[in-house]
This record gives structure tokens, C-alpha cells and sequence, in this order.
């Protein structure tokens, strides 16, 4: 669900390269004031004399600095002014962290405005939240909360040790729910619904990809009409799959059909719905062998293949929620990503088509109601 | 500027307290992430009946990393023992999710989170610095 943006992947490279360069540049100044260069020895002995909390701090705020700066140009306006902005304070700030003593409130104040400012922008639309920009705001938290910790315990009176120890946790906890909030609320055109990427097509189908979906439609429909008794097709191969309450769909798969590819002879599952009378087929899916891996689509966007990303799978029961941002899952479940799938639905599947990511609303309470 | 005495006065806290400072940082982040992980999974329990445990577990566990980071800060041994353990096994977890083919570590947010925080609060905990800032006083590091 949430994907590196190809403009903002320069950023990881300008993260790694601004680490290198401030170990080489500290190796530098180790190596001048063993030569007793005054200003050199200066320096060094300031350094030394900071703690390790105050050094990751200001090292994590350059590094969230520089990753502003380089995602300049991929932004307009008042978002690239701000990103401006942001990315030379946080490196005056990184570098006031060493050598000044006034650097700890402008720094809170810095990092809460930003991190609140993006959670803004997401919600409002303005910014989709992608790997970087979220990582970004990790970075800055845990450099907030060290830069908290440094704060001087003021008069030790319960509401402020209550705020001290709520402050952080809330903070984090906000922006996780704002991030998540934003990304579902504003999904991009490749998002058939929470969790389902679109394999990238073309707008409008040509003539002949309208013939080969209509083809491919028809096969299927043949192919697989011989397994509307699910005992046929567990004769077949085809492996039931674990039953569960949220989904009143059945997947069955057949794990000799894995190297087809797009094969109406070969599907690698058959869909069943739960119905008062039992179950009842109403299509076959297709599924390529690894994520990533977009199938053929001879119905070009008639035809559109989806995968399932962030998503928390749980063994236990087999059951799915979805991960948040910040890519974590309750206990026991773990970050899941499926290969590529094609759906042909044989039933009428209402406006969303026979080949749509999911059975339509209406079609699947007329199902279940028959 | 002055690069001299206030600067350093200001920025220095006594070297033994910076990793377990620091740890507990990191553990506290994780922990506010696993009650947002723990909250969220609510909505699906209504439907899912395992999720419902999932969650709680999640929340509870949350909860027990916000004491464990308390109690690193205030360089108590069994929560770093505890956070150790914790650490270790998250991160074991997470190696052995990446070498499965299901996709649970793609891109720069995963990395930080299941391996790079673990590996850090590992390495902070288990370093000189934070085994010496453990010890009790009159035993060796």
C-alpha cells in the first residue's frame, strides 16, 4: 500500500551518502587535531564532550534535512518553499546540537511542526504518504524523543510527570493514525480498495482487447463449468480453502496449476460462494508465481491484474487486518504481499465486470441470499 | 558561537547514561507503535474472532514495553534481561520473514522497523557502555 514514489527514491542514496560524509568528515577532523591544528583540536574536543544522545539526535536531523532538500524538486509551490525551509533547519539545528546550547527547544519545536505539518498535508490530500516520506517521519520521532529526554526535570508535580510520559507515546501514536487516515482517504488510481494494487494500464481498451477479454470471459466459463460440484473439483486437485467469517468466498487452489500462466485450462483457484443451498461456483482467479510479477492482460484495462499489499495475515484462524504505516502488525500476524491475481467472474458482477478485483456489493447479498 | 564550555555543559550527560537513554527511546517508539498495530486490529475482531486475542495481546504487550523502557531508563538489569529477549526474538523473527516469499520486508520502513531499531537497542544494550551502565556498583562490566 505503500510503495517507494520513483521521484522520492533519491532520497534513500542522499541519506546513505550524508552519513559517509559526516564519518568521513569527522575522521578529518580527528586526524588534523592529532596534528595539532588549533581550530581542529577545538572542534574535536567539543565533540567529544557531547553525548551520544545529542550526536544520534543532530545526526538523525541531518539526515532528515538533507532528505527535505533532495525532495525539492519533486514538490511545487509552498510545498517545495516549505521543504526549503525545513531542510536548512533541521541542518543548522543538527549542527547547533554540537556546539551551542540553545539548540534543544527550537529542535522540539522543529520537529513537532514538521511532523504535524506532514500529517496535515496527508490528510488534506496534498502529499501521499509513501516509504520515504514515512520513514522520514520516523526518523524525526525518534529524534524528538531523544531530544525530549535531554530536557532538565522541572518541578516533579503529577501533571507533568503524566504529560512527560504521555507526550512522546501520543505524538507517535497521532501520527501513525493521521498517516494511515490520509492514505486511506485519498487513495491513487491503482487502489481497487484498501490493500489492492492495480497492475498500470492503459485507459481504453481497443477493439481487439475487447475481443480477447470476451474470449478469455468465454473460456474460462467452459473450462471450468465442469466444477460446479466443489467434490469434482477437490477430485481435480483443487485444495479448499480455510473457511472464514469475514468472507463468505472460498478459494480453492490447485498447486499443480502454479506454472500456468493465464491458462483457462489451468486456473490456479476456483471461487465458490457460501449460499443457503451450499456452495456455488461463480469464478476462476488466475495468479502469477511471485509479487510483482504483472500477468499478461490481453484485455488490456479490461483485464487488469491486482495484488494485495500490507495486509496482516494471522495463521490462527487465517484471518486479515491491515498493517499500518509504520509496516507493523499485532502479535501474531505478519506483513504479507501477494503475487499478482486475475479474477473472472462467470456470475453477473454488476458495474465493476466479470474481470473486477472484487465481487460486487450487490451480487454478493444476492448470493448469499439465494 | 562558542564552541567552548556552555555548549558542552548543556549537551553532556554522563556517558553511562546515554545507552539505556537511548534504548529506551527506541523502545518506547516501538511500543507506541504496537498499540497503534494492537488498536487498529479491534475493527477486524468484530468479524475475525482471532484478531480479537491478536489485539489484545498486541495492546498488552505494548503496554509491558512502555514499563520495560521506564524501567531501562532508571538502569534496572531485568528490564534490560527482558528487552534483550524481546529484541532478540523480534529480530530473529524478522530475518526469517525476509527470507520467505511473501513480501514482509519491502523497502526502507520495514528495514527500520523490524531490523534496524531491534539491531540497535540490541547493540546498545549488549555494547561495553550498556553493560557498564547496568552494573551494579563493585562488579565488572
Amino acid at each position: 500500500m505503500y510503495d517507494i514514489a520513483g521521484e522520492h527514491a533519491a532520497a534513500i542514496g542522499a541519506a546513505i551518502a550524508l552519513l559517509v560524509i559526516v564519518w568521513l568528515v569527522l575522521r578529518a577532523l580527528s586526524v588534523l587535531a592529532h596534528r595539532r591544528v588549533g581550530w581542529a583540536v577545538a572542534l574535536r574536543d567539543t565533540y567529544r564532550a557531547t553525548s551520544a544522545i545529542t550526536k544520534l539526535a543532530a545526526v538523525l536531523m541531518l539526515v532528515s534535512g538533507v532528505i527535505h532538500l533532495v525532495l525539492i524538486p519533486s514538490h511545487e509551490r509552498i510545498t517545495a518553499v516549505l521543504f526549503l525551509v525545513n531542510g536548512f533547519g533541521f541542518i543548522v539545528l543538527g549542527v547547533a546540537a554540537v556546539f551551542t546550547s540553545w539548540w534543544r527547544r527550537p529542535a522540539v519545536l522543529w520537529l513537532v511542526a514538521t511532523i504535524v505539518a506532514y500529517v496535515v498535508w496527508v490528510v488534506a490530500g496534498w502529499e501521499t504518504p509513501d516509504q520515504i516520506g514515512i520513514a522520514c517521519k520516523l526518523i524525526e520521532l525518534v529524534a524528538l524523543g531523544l531530544t525530549l529526554r535531554l530536557a532538565q526535570p522541572g518541578r516533579r508535580t503529577w501533571p507533568r510527570r503524566i504529560w512527560r510520559a504521555v507526550a512522546f507515546p501520543l505524538m507517535a501514536s497521532v501520527t501513525t493514525l493521521g498517516i494511515w487516515v490520509g492514505g486511506l482517504a485519498h487513495p491513487d488510481a491503482l487502489h481497487a480498495h484498501a490493500g489492492a494494487i492495480l497492475q498500470p494500464v492503459a485507459g481504453v481498451a481497443t477493439p481487439e482487447q475487447r475481443d480477447a477479454a470476451a474470449r478469455l470471459l468465454s473460456d474460462t466459463r467452459a473450462s471450468i463449468a465442469r466444477y460446479q460440484d466443489p467434490a469434482v473439483a477437490i477430485a481435480a486437485g483443487f485444495k479448499p480453502g480455510a473457511v472464514s467469517s469475514a468472507d463468505p468466498l472460498r478459494h480453492f487452489e490447485n498447486s499443480a496449476n502454479a506454472n500456468a500462466v493465464l491458462d483457462p485450462n489451468h486456473p490456479q483457484a476456483l471461487v465458490y460462494a457460501q449460499t443457503t443451498h451450499g456452495l456455488q461456483l461463480i469464478g476462476a482467479m488466475y495468479q502469477m508465481k511471485r509479487a510483482g510479477q504483472w500477468g499478461p492482460d490481453p484485455g488490456g484495462p479490461l483485464t487488469q491484474w491486482h495484488q494485495h499489499e500490507g495486509i496482516c495475515f494471522s495463521p490462527f484462524g487465517f484471518e486479515f487486518s491491515f498493517e499500518t504505516p509504520f509496516w507493523t502488525c499485532p502479535v501474531g500476524s505478519t506483513s504479507i504481499t501477494t503475487p499478482p491475481m486475475l479474477h473472472v467472474w462467470i456470475v453477473d458482477n454488476g458495474k465493476l465486470g466479470p474481470f473486477a478485483a472484487d465481487l460486487d456489493k450487490t451480487a454478493e447479498k444476492q448470493l448469499q441470499g439465494s | 558561537m562558542s564552541i567552548t564550555s556552555p555548549a558542552v555543559t548543556a549537551n553532556t550527560v554522563p556517558s553511562t547514561t546515554n545507552a539505556p537513554e537511548i534504548a529506551s527511546v527506541l523502545v518506547v517508539t516501538q511500543a507506541s507503535l504496537s498499540l497503534v498495530a494492537g488498536l487498529s486490529a479491534i475493527p477486524f475482531g468484530i468479524v475475525e474472532p482471532g484478531f480479537r486475542v491478536l489485539s489484545l495481546v498486541t495492546i498488552l504487550v505494548a503496554i509491558a514495553m512502555f514499563w520495560l523502557a521506564r524501567n531501562l531508563r532508571r538502569q534496572r538489569g531485568w528490564a534490560r534481561r527482558w528487552v534483550i529477549a524481546l529484541e532478540a526474538f523480534s529480530l530473529v523473527a524478522s530475518l526469517l520473514l525476509t527470507v520467505l516469499p511473501i513480501g514482509a520486508m519491502r523497502g526502507p520502513v520495514p528495514v527500520l522497523v523490524n531490523l534496524v531499531m531491534p539491531a540497535a537497542v540490541l547493540a546498545l544494550l549488549i555494547s561495553r557502555s550498556g553493560r557498564a551502565a547496568f552494573a551494579r556498583p563493585g562488579t565488572t562490566a
